[in-house]
């Protein structure tokens, strides 16, 4: 019995292809898109960190005067080491470049030294040999732990690489132990070292190894078993007052534990509980979808049920003909939901930018695409046995009689999800549209310096064998070498490249203007520029003089200020003027203000130091030319290999990557919101389109009346779409009330735009308007169409 | 068979009542023919879909055979019309998605008939009445007459004692009714109850006792 239910159902869906494509897709677009984006939520903000008791892990920051994070300095970490007895185990860490050599070709692959109780604090297993620990390993043991991506593919994925020595930035080294993929903190890492000091070796020489005042490296933590998570973040806090109230330098600051999920997160978690929302939505007006499909479709089988019911069925054996009908439907609509859900995920993964936090633990979550199946098929039973709930002995009769064909009364509810739809569908149109608004006008910052033909190159050197003369003279021959070949002549040397391309700042002083309290004090951005870097990136000189190539090491320390640094001088004239950056630089010139850290973070205070001057082994090369990315690798390449054949050259981006990879995230949420805004719109249209076509099929009879009584097509065509046009008016109001609640949530998303940008919600609300009126123009025509005559007859 | 006692139907608007059956007394009897007759409105339908069962919403008292209907639960009457009734309807209402024999067949398959017994069942109905040729066919593949003679199959099939037909050749045309009500007489002749509603004399003379209705009360009976 139940196989012919199954077939009667399946050839009634292929009888009604229409029906059937329609909600077999809604059901696909709203389970599959829902599970692929909860998948991606999951991974990156709910579900737990893959280590042990990850709750106890947490992130320590040092929190300045004036509430910025900062990182650790040496000092500052044996202080909070010493006295943290919250703890099981804490660890200093800081990402390094490394060149590994001693096999084959070198390869540079990105380290982290660390301290000894680094894997103490994550404590979990790794997937081959061992990790070090504080217990067994002193500071300066020669060991090394290796990604499981290292493993794999430098390696050929040899369990024999244990034990094995190679050279890490010249120095042997054993491979200990291979770490899976989720142990890789930092993101992206492959390599983790030993610190030869109980703290990370400084970058900047050995003082800092000791010092309060350099911070440079990070700090993790897991809190005792027998210790609550808010006792270590009390003790934290009190470590660090203490710190602060000891040492002048610290004044006003303290240290700060957050739990390293969160910290992972902090800057997505508000953008990925929006689309988390979003795809809320389009699962809210997909089951409104499928249950106006499903109501429409049973008031049209009333005549059938009846006539069933007449032949002997009783409610029972009704429900279950529905119920597998539903049922089929919902089944196959699952089916095709998940290939939806595997092929979004799939894609989003892929598009989705490479900074995005714990984008290795994103797999289909196959609990929430249960939820969804599960949502998405009770929906469907739902509305699909609505009509035989209502099927109650007194209509029988009626039924019979009329087929139901007149129905408009039911279409109550149907008005109700299509208003329904229409609003939400708004809502997501809205955040859309904001979204896609503010990220126009964040492409269209301009950052201060010309972006076009303009190529960087990575040269960061290996501290191992550089030291600060080492350092000099390489950047300094690497420039020779450029300036001497056509392709790469209008280059200079820089530290750091715009948009996530380092970090230095320092405290701006100005010698011989009053000491402001610690909060109010200025600091700068720093950067380390060889001649040539104003004309080649595009930076203007506005008064003054340019760095030249007669500001050597060894000549009176000068710098470059950015316009925004020019109001730390009391309205004084810079030009002349010395600032304290340990030794005392004097102001040469005066540049105009470029964008640094990302395009919508405005210019900062900024001071440029000659690279002969102040040196870091982190500098790159910039180049413009129009002859691509491509023959400026080969170009600085070659330069490098005449002073260095044993040390690669880092990533060549051209800077319009850079910033498109610096403007990824929003992108990409913005790509999110308006994929789902588009589907939403669809499924609206889909939902006013059948609501007005299913009622034009009910009203056919009285059309005919009309027309026979003189109503002319044109008046018919103009009723019904003004029929769909009220309940879409009704939503859109609904909506645009709707949105501006909604909105709120992601004000802080959006750059240079208005939550409530008049232009947005107007435009928006006309769009929809417009594709409901469309959504009615195939059936007012259809309408338009009735032969009076047929009607009648029919009736 | 069947016995009447003052039945009545009503609708109420807000404070007024509108009458559609006026205490109807009437009798009939196992092998009887009855034709009811009357003008459009006079409640014809409605009392056949009272005998049928398939409403509920009336008063007054109905026997089939000594089964007190108007007494019954929903699930009782569902019951005994499956036990008993056979239903014919003036537009067919074949069901568009099965083909003649899936229709024929579900009458039985709403009775829990073996699947082995229904196909012997539904085999000697097609047989009957000369479709076999048509069994795979869809109702929408069918002329008129043909589609009335497979809902009249399909209402015979599960071999009831009445059969309701409610203007069986309202949408035919002549020959066709003919055919039918020749149909009809066999069926009687066989010993089958048959009660139908019509507004032709012709069809009426196939019976053998006509109930006139008019404004819901029973004007004339003989």
């Amino acid at each position: 019995m139940l196989v012919q239910d199954i077939r009667y159902a399946l050839r009634s869906f292929l009888r009604a292809p229409g029906f059937t494509l329609v909600a077999l897709l809604t059901l696909a677009l709203g389970i599959g898109g829902t599970t692929a984006i909860f998948s991606i939520v999951d991974g990156v903000l709910l579900r737990p960190l893959p280590y042990s008791d990850p709750g106890r892990i947490l992130r320590i920051n040092r929190v300045g005067a004036n509430g910025g994070l900062d990182s650790f300095s040496a000092a500052d970490y044996r202080d909070l080491k010493k006295d943290a007895t919250s703890f099981s185990a804490i660890a200093g860490y800081r990402s390094d470049i490394v060149d590994m050599t001693g096999r084959s070709e070198p390869v540079r692959i990105i380290g982290v030294q660390t301290t000894a109780a680094f894997f103490d604090v994550f404590d979990a297993a790794p997937l081959l040999g061992r990790t070090y620990h504080e217990a067994t390993d002193k500071p300066g043991a020669a060991v090394a732990v290796i990604s499981e991506t290292v493993w794999k593919q430098q390696f050929g994925s040899n369990p024999a690489v244990i034990g094995t020595h190679v050279l890490l930035n010249g120095a042997p080294t054993e491979i200990i132990g291979v770490v899976p993929e989720f142990l890789r903190h930092p993101q992206k890492s492959d390599v983790w070292m030993l610190s030869p000091f109980d703290v990370p070796t400084s970058p900047f020489g050995v003082d800092g190894n000791d010092s309060r005042d350099i911070h440079y490296f990070s700090v993790m933590a897991r809190v005792a078993r027998d210790r609550q998570l808010v006792e270590g973040q009390q003790q934290l806090k009190s470590i660090g007052d203490q710190v602060a109230r000891d040492h002048q330098g610290n004044a006003g600051s303290t240290f700060k534990g957050e739990p390293l999920a969160s910290s992972m997160v902090a800057d997505v978690r508000t953008a990925m509980l929006v689309l988390l929302g979003a795809v809320g939505f389009v699962l809210l007006i997909a089951c409104a979808n499928v249950a106006g499909l499903l109501i429409a479709r049973g008031a049209g089988r009333r005549r059938e049920l009846a006539v069933r019911t007449a032949l002997g069925a009783g409610r029972g054996r009704l429900l279950r003909q529905l119920l597998t009908e539903s049922v089929v439907l919902a089944l196959a609509g699952g089916a095709l939901g998940m290939l939806v859900a595997v092929w979004t995920q799939y894609l989003l993964v892929s598009l989705a930018p490479e900074n995005l936090p714990r984008l290795a633990d994103i797999t289909l979550d196959w609990r929430i695409a249960s939820f969804a199946f599960a949502a998405t098929i009770t929906v469907g039973i739902l509305f699909g046995l609505t009509p035989a709930l209502q099927s109650s002995r007194p209509e029988l009769n009626a039924d019979l009689k009329d087929g139901g064909r007149t129905g408009t009364s039911r279409t109550g509810m149907r008005n109700v999800m299509v208003v329904g739809q229409v609003a939400l569908a708004l809502v997501l149109l809205i955040g859309a549209g904001l979204m896609l608004t503010s990220f126009s006008r964040l492409r269209s910052v301009d950052p201060g310096f010309r972006t076009t033909e303009l190529v960087t190159v990575e040269l960061m050197l290996p501290l191992a064998r550089f030291d600060d003369t080492a350092q000099r003279n390489f950047y300094m021959s690497v420039h020779e070498r450029l300036k001497a070949n056509p392709v790469t002549a209008n280059s200079a040397m820089l530290f750091p490249f715009p948009f996530g391309g380092g970090n230095a700042q320092a405290g701006l002083s100005v010698i011989g203007q009053p000491e402001k309290p610690a909060e109010r004090r200025a600091s700068a951005d720093l950067y380390s520029i060889s001649p040539g870097y104003l004309q080649t990136v595009g930076v203007r000189l506005i008064r003054g003089r340019d760095i030249s190539d007669s500001d050597g090491p060894k000549s009176t320390p000068v710098v470059l200020i950015s316009e925004s640094a020019v109001k730390e001088f009391g309205g004084k004239d810079p030009i002349g003027e010395k600032i304290d950056m340990g030794d005392a630089f004097t102001v040469i010139g005066i540049v105009s203000d470029a964008r640094r850290r990302s395009l919508d973070t405005p210019p900062r205070a900024a001071v440029y130091l000659p690279y002969t001057q102040f040196v870091l082994p982190y500098m790159g090369a910039v180049v413009r030319t129009d002859r691509g990315a491509g023959a400026v690798a080969s170009a600085v390449k070659t330069a490098v290999a005449q002073i260095d054949p044993d040390l690669p050259i880092g990533d060549v981006k051209t800077m319009e990557q850079i910033i498109e990879e610096s403007t990824g995230e929003p992108r990409f949420r913005s790509f999110l919101i308006a994929s789902f805004a588009v589907l939403a719109l669809l499924l609206a249209a889909v939902g006013v389109y059948g609501l007005i076509s299913f009622t034009v099929t009910q009203r056919v009879p009285e059309i005919g009346v009309r027309l026979a009584l003189g109503a002319s097509p044109r008046q018919v065509f103009t009723q019904v779409i003004g029929q769909g046009l009220r309940l879409a008016v009704i939503g859109v109001v609904l909506g645009l009330f709707a949105a501006a609640g909604a909105t709120t949530l992601v004000k802080g998303l959006l750059f240079n735009t208005s939550a409530t940008d008049p232009v947005v919600y107007g435009s928006l609300a006309a769009l929809l308007l417009a594709m409901a009126a469309l959504a009615c123009y195939v059936p007012a025509r259809r309408a338009m169409r009735v032969d009076p005559m047929t009607a009648l007859r029919s009736e | 068979m069947i016995k009447l006692n003052s039945i009545e139907k009503s609708y109420r608007h807000g404070l007024s009542q509108t009458f559609v059956l006026r205490r109807v007394n009437a009798e009939i009897k196992q092998g009887d023919f009855v034709s009811i007759m009357g003008p459009s409105g006079a409640g014809k339908s409605t009392l056949l879909h009272i005998l049928g069962m398939h409403d509920s919403a009336w008063t007054g008292e109905y026997w089939l055979y000594d089964d007190p209907i108007h007494q019954l639960s929903a699930k009782d009457r569902m019951r005994l019309q499956k036990q008993h009734i056979g239903f014919v309807f003036q537009s067919y209402h074949l069901l568009d998605n099965l083909t003649v024999y899936e229709n024929i067949d579900l009458p039985l398959s709403y009775r829990d008939v073996k699947k082995a017994e229904r196909e012997g069942m539904v085999a000697d109905i097609l047989d009957r009445f000369n479709i076999v040729g048509k069994k795979d066919l869809f109702p929408n593949q069918l002329s008129g007459g043909q589609q009335q003679l497979v809902a009249i199959a399909r209402a015979v099939v599960a071999k009831p004692s009445l059969i309701l037909a409610d203007e069986p050749t309202g949408n035919l045309h002549s020959d066709q009714g003919k055919e039918i009500m020749e149909l009809f007489r066999r069926l009687n002749e066989n010993g089958t109850t048959i009660v139908q509603v019509t507004h032709s004399k012709e069809n009426a003379s196939y019976g053998k006792r006509v109930i006139n209705l008019k404004d819901g009360w029973i004007v004339d009976e003989n």
